[in-house]
C-alpha cells in the first residue's frame, strides 16, 4: 500500500472539495497549458538546428523546456492526488468496504460470475494502472473507484462524458444493427455495456474482464437499470470458454492499449476464434498519430499515467496483424467523443480516440 | 481471482521516482505546494457552507460580509495581514532564528 494514506476518516464534503479541485486543476492543464506547450514546441521546432523527425527529437527539445516540465508533472501529480493522499479516491472509498460487500451481496446470479481461480496475467498485476493503487482488481472497492475516477477522466466534457460511449455504441448500430449475440471483451466496470444492452435490447450481451470487483460494479448498475439481457462474466478476454463462431459482434473499450504487443495478438486470435464469419470486431482506443508532437505527448502520457504499452500498441502495424488473424476489411479511423474535436480549430488535449474495425473473413 | 500481488517481490518492487525538472527537489516542492492548495480549496468550500447555513439562519448578514470592509475595518486587519506576510516570506531573506554550531 502507498504511504500517502493516513488512518483519519475523510467526510464527503471534504472528500468532494478536494477532488474538485483536482479536476479543476486538470481542466486548466488541458485548456490552457497544453495549447500554450504546443506553441512553445512549434518555436522550438523553428530553432532546432535539424529537423525533428522522431518522437526522440522531439523529446531532446522539450525536456528541458519550463513549461514541458510543469505540463508533465501536473499530469503525474494531479492523478496522483486524484487517487491517493488525504483527498484520494482510493482512502475514500477504503473507508466504506463494509458497505461495498453489502452493496454487491444480492446482485443475480445469473447475472455475474466471479472466478476466483483465475490466473492473472503477470503484466496486469505488475503495475498500477492509472496511477490507481492496487490497480482496478485488488480490492473489493476497486471498480466503484474506477467509475468514480473515469466520471471526471475528461474534464471539458463534464457531463457529457457519457456521450463517449453511447456515440461508441451509435457507431457500432451501422457495423452490425441486430447483432443476436455480442461479447465485450474488457468491460471493466460496465460503461459501454450499458450503452450496449440499451442499445441492442434483443441481444445477448456478454461483458467480460480480469477484474472481479469491476464486474460487480457493472452487475449492479445493470440490476439498478433493470437489464435482464447482459451477464457480466471474470474471465480473460485473451482466453475466454465461448464456444467458436458463437457472436455476431466482438467489442472492447480501451482494452488495446492497456496490454503487451503479445498479448494484442493473443486477444485477436480469441476474438477471430468467437466471432461468426461475417461477424464485426470493433475497438475504440488509441493508435498511431501522425502528428509528431500529439504523438510524443500520448507516449509520455502513457508513461505518466502507468500505461507503458500506449507506445507498442501505436507502433504495431495493426492492419497488417489483423489480416494475419483472420480479419478482412480492416478500418482504422479518428473518433470523436464529442462534437468539435476533431475540427482542426479544437486546441485542448484530449485522448486520440481512435475506432479499429474489422469483419472476420 | 488469485490472491492479490502473489509475486510482491519479483513484480511489485518500488519503482523509480518520476520526476520533472532539472532539480528533482522543485518535483517534490511542488508536491507540497499542491498538497496545500488541495487543503486550502478544502477549507474555503467549508467555509462557504458555513456561511451559507449561518445566512439561512439569520446568524450572519452576508451582503454585509461580501461587502468591501470599512476603512475602520482595514485598518484593523492591517497588522494581522503583515504578520502574516512577514511570516510566510521571511524564509526568503535566509536569517537563521538560531545560532547553529560552527563546523
Amino acid at each position: 500500500m502507498s504511504d500517502a494514506y493516513t488512518d483519519a476518516p475523510i467526510d464527503g464534503r471534504s472528500f468532494v472539495a478536494g477532488q474538485a479541485f483536482i479536476t479543476g486543476a486538470k481542466s486548466y492543464w488541458h485548456t490552457d497549458l497544453f495549447p500554450a506547450l504546443t506553441e512553445e514546441y512549434k518555436q522550438a521546432e523553428k530553432a532546432s538546428a535539424k529537423p525533428l523527425e522522431t518522437v526522440d527529437d522531439v523529446a531532446e527539445v522539450m525536456e528541458h523546456n519550463t513549461l514541458y516540465q510543469y505540463f508533465a508533472w501536473c499530469e503525474r501529480y494531479l492523478q496522483r492526488y486524484k487517487y491517493s493522499g488525504r483527498y484520494g479516491l482510493v482512502p475514500y472509498y477504503r473507508q466504506m468496504r463494509a458497505d461495498t460487500v453489502e452493496l454487491f451481496k444480492d446482485i443475480p446470479e445469473d447475472q455475474l460470475e466471479l472466478n476466483d481461480d483465475l490466473d492473472m496475467p503477470r503484466y496486469y498485476e505488475s503495475f498500477d494502472i492509472h496511477q490507481h493503487p492496487g490497480g482496478v482488481w485488488s480490492d473489493v472497492v476497486s471498480g466503484l473507484v474506477y467509475e468514480r475516477a473515469a466520471s471526471t477522466t475528461t474534464p471539458l466534457a463534464g457531463n457529457r462524458h457519457a456521450d463517449l460511449h453511447e456515440r461508441f455504441a451509435d457507431l457500432l448500430e451501422q457495423y452490425s444493427p441486430a447483432p443476436k449475440k455480442v461479447l465485450e471483451m474488457a468491460c471493466g466496470f460496465g460503461k459501454t455495456t450499458r450503452a450496449l444492452y440499451n442499445k441492442y435490447q434483443d441481444a445477448e450481451i456478454e461483458a467480460i474482464d480480469l477484474s472481479g470487483p469491476c464486474i460487480q460494479v457493472g452487475a449492479l448498475r445493470a440490476k439498478e437499470s433493470g437489464a435482464r439481457n447482459v451477464r457480466f462474466r471474470q474471465m480473460d478476454a485473451a482466453a475466454t470458454d465461448y464456444d467458436d463462431a458463437s457472436f455476431d459482434l466482438v467489442t472492447s473499450s480501451m482494452l488495446l492499449h492497456e496490454m503487451p504487443p503479445p498479448y494484442i495478438e493473443k486477444t485477436f486470435e480469441e476474438a477471430a476464434r468467437v466471432t461468426k464469419p461475417g461477424g464485426e470486431m470493433v475497438h475504440l482506443d488509441f493508435w498511431y498519430l501522425p502528428d509528431l508532437f500529439r504523438r510524443f505527448i500520448h507516449y509520455t502520457h502513457g508513461r505518466r499515467n502507468n500505461e507503458p504499452f500506449m507506445e507498442p500498441l501505436a507502433e504495431l502495424d495493426l492492419p497488417k496483424l489483423l489480416e494475419e488473424k483472420g480479419f478482412k476489411d480492416i478500418k482504422i479511423e479518428a473518433f470523436a467523443e464529442t462534437e468539435g474535436v476533431l475540427d482542426p480549430s479544437f486546441k485542448s488535449w484530449r485522448y486520440p480516440w481512435t475506432i479499429i474495425r474489422a469483419t472476420r473473413a | 481471482m488469485k490472491s492479490p500481488h502473489s509475486e510482491p517481490d519479483a513484480l511489485r518492487k518500488i519503482r523509480p521516482e518520476h520526476t520533472f525538472f532539472d532539480d528533482p527537489a522543485l518535483d517534490r516542492a511542488l508536491g507540497v505546494v499542491f498538497a496545500l492548495a488541495g487543503e486550502v480549496y478544502v477549507l474555503r468550500d467549508r467555509l462557504r457552507a458555513i456561511e451559507s447555513r449561518l445566512g439561512k439562519d439569520g446568524v450572519l448578514d452576508l451582503d454585509e460580509l461580501n461587502h468591501e470592509p470599512s476603512d475602520e475595518e482595514k485598518l484593523a486587519s492591517n497588522a494581522d495581514r503583515d504578520a502574516f506576510v512577514k511570516h510566510v516570506m521571511h524564509a526568503m531573506l535566509g536569517h537563521q532564528q538560531s545560532n547553529g554550531a560552527l563546523v
